[in-house]
């Protein structure tokens, strides 16, 4: 048995939101009648799409072809989807299980609310990475997401997982954060863990702006980092170069405007 | 069966389920390590008095281990997973957290999950942190020289306390010799451990004894100046005996340090003052393992 490739027949339109279209139902058969949402119109998959068998079995691959594909593998539990392009809003929000690979960049509430699994974006991903959707209390409470950079808002309301970040981060990355970890590989932007609680923001570099609110707590050997090095650099995602001695971190502790005990550790190396 | 002039008792050991743990200990240098391992497996030679059976199973390269320090596997027995609980925390509460620059981990994940920083968290008064790293969950609880880093839960295992044999030489200096060169070999066995000083039992006991409340008291068979004046079970020209109790992760490691810590004594043969091999049973009625001296040695 194998995965299944879905081709967009048609560069640009209306976004197509492909909620449901996930790798667990490639068993059920079935596929090409599912519904999907373009525009206001509800369609068959395969109106839209060309498909085709291809890749391992349980795994999707989608080839966007310039069309804007939004909820793509939102709530997905299992399997594997591939995208050989850019993706829209809501890539694997809702994530509880699986790996969705996009090669290219992705819109705004990638990874919202995601409980488990592993997202990767080779690319940018927009504002919102990880964060609650509207209306919800919490964000990200589960599982991994690797970008190469992200917008504003990344890891807002956090919870529990970890999102690392090879490049720059927005505004506002891991505010009111209430758990979990965030690594950052370039520059941070304006209101660094603002009002975080608790959590753990790993910065490869001093930050530009530093957020009030943080007691500087000097520099320490943690042995943590060790571990947290030796896991991401399994995922290619440790932002820093081989180290040729232990890590060091300067450690922040905030934000004590509203209580957090959260941290802000500036890595480097001894 | 002979083996080399010493003499194998056709018997067996007779052994029970316990329940099991390894933990791996870490530390900025050997020393250190030691430290931590050798304390908190002090005082857990039998679960009679001490509540559980502990010792170091190995010493850990700093490639083996988590953290990429020098380590220990430790292993723990005891009767019940709630005493396991009860005795894992308690000794890495006050021997591994105390001791400089350690960490502790899971040697083990596979089992019903006990607490380990899960227990200890609430030593950070508030302060201590959990992280997820790699689907495995630490605490980092602050201590005076940094950062007490401990994985919340560890697992239980199915283990076999109780696997022993007996050295029964002609004086102190063959039955201890004897018993050096097992411990040596035992040691090299995966899974298994020797909780008694050394490795060595000297006090032997049986099951009760004359005063009331005594639970064991000492094994008159086997004690040779009780020669003549009990039922003893010592062949002639035997005037030592040594005992090696061995807990294992598993039957089959419980049975390849028997094989391995007996076949050392009967390689030094009876030239060396070792008599004859046997084992210590209930008659088969008490412990659901038994272990033959003569299949372990076939």
């Amino acid at each position: 048995m194998t995965g299944l490739v879905l081709t967009a027949r048609e560069a640009g339109g209306p976004p197509i939101d492909l909620t449901g279209v996930l790798p667990e139902r490639l068993a059920d058969g079935g596929v090409a009648a599912l519904p999907v949402i373009r525009g206001r119109e509800r369609v068959r998959l395969d109106e839209l799409f060309e498909l085709r068998d291809g890749g391992p079995s349980g795994t999707l691959i989608l080839r966007p072809n310039g069309a804007v594909l939004d909820n793509v593998g939102a709530g997905m539990a299992a399997g594997e989807i591939v995208v050989e392009g850019h993706c829209g809003d809501n890539a694997g929000a809702g994530m509880r299980g699986g790996a969705l690979l996009i090669e290219g960049d992705c819109g705004a509430f990638a990874a919202a609310e995601m409980a488990g699994g592993r997202l990767r974006v080779a690319g940018a991903a927009g504002d919102f990475l990880g964060a609650p959707l509207a209306g919800s209390p919490r964000g990200m409470r589960g599982g991994s997401v690797f970008v190469g950079r992200a917008g504003d808002r990344a890891g807002e309301r956090m919870r529990r997982g970890l999102i690392a970040v090879q490049g720059d981060v927005g505004g506002w990355c891991g505010a009111r954060m209430i758990a979990g970890s965030i690594v950052v590989g370039g520059e941070a932007g304006a209101g660094l863990g603002s009002a975080m609680r608790r959590g753990s923001i790993l910065l490869a570099r001093d930050p530009a702006e530093p957020t009030p609110g943080f007691a500087d707590g000097g520099e320490h050997e943690l042995l943590f980092l060790e571990l947290m090095r030796r896991d991401l650099m399994a995922a290619g995602a440790w932002p820093m170069e081989f180290p040729p001695a232990g890590i060091r971190a300067r450690r922040l502790i905030g934000d004590r405007t509203v209580g957090g005990l959260g941290e802000l550790l500036v890595l480097s190396y001894t | 069966m002979r083996i080399n002039g010493v003499t194998i008792d056709d018997t067996f050991a007779e052994a029970f389920p316990m329940k099991g743990t390894r933990l791996v200990v870490t530390a900025d240098t050997p020393h250190w390590v030691q430290a931590a391992a050798v304390t908190m497996t002090g005082f857990a030679t039998s679960v009679i008095a001490c509540g559980c059976e502990a010792a170091v199973e190995r010493l850990l390269e700093p490639e083996e281990t988590p953290d990429g320090r020098p380590g220990a596997a430790v292993l723990l027995f005891a009767i019940s997973r709630d005493e396991l609980a009860k005795q894992v925390a308690r000794r890495v509460g006050q021997c591994v957290m105390t001791s400089h620059s350690s960490a502790c981990y899971a040697g083990q994940h596979e089992g019903k999950p006990i607490p380990l920083g899960d227990g200890l968290r609430y030593f950070g008064d508030g302060w201590q942190i959990a992280k997820r790293i790699g689907g495995r969950r630490y605490w980092r609880i602050p201590v005076m020289d940094s950062e007490f880093l401990c994985e919340a839960t560890t697992a239980v295992t199915e283990g076999v306390g109780g696997g022993n044999f007996f050295i029964l030489g002609a004086d102190r200096e063959a039955s201890r010799t004897a018993a050096e060169a097992a411990v040596v070999a035992i040691r090299a066995v995966p899974g298994a451990i020797l909780p008694f000083p050394g490795g060595v039992v000297r006090s032997g006991s049986k099951i009760g004894g004359k005063y009331k409340g005594m639970i064991a008291s000492t094994n008159t068979a086997y004690c040779p100046t009780l020669r003549g004046a009990v039922p003893s079970l010592l062949p002639d020209g035997v005037d030592s005996v040594l005992e090696l109790v061995i807990d294992g992760m598993t039957p089959e490691a419980v049975r390849a340090a028997m094989r391995a810590g007996i076949g050392a004594v009967v390689s030094m043969g009876s030239a060396a003052g070792v008599v004859a091999v046997t084992a210590g049973n209930y008659g088969g009625k008490l412990g659901r393992h038994q272990f033959h001296l003569h299949e372990v040695m076939a």
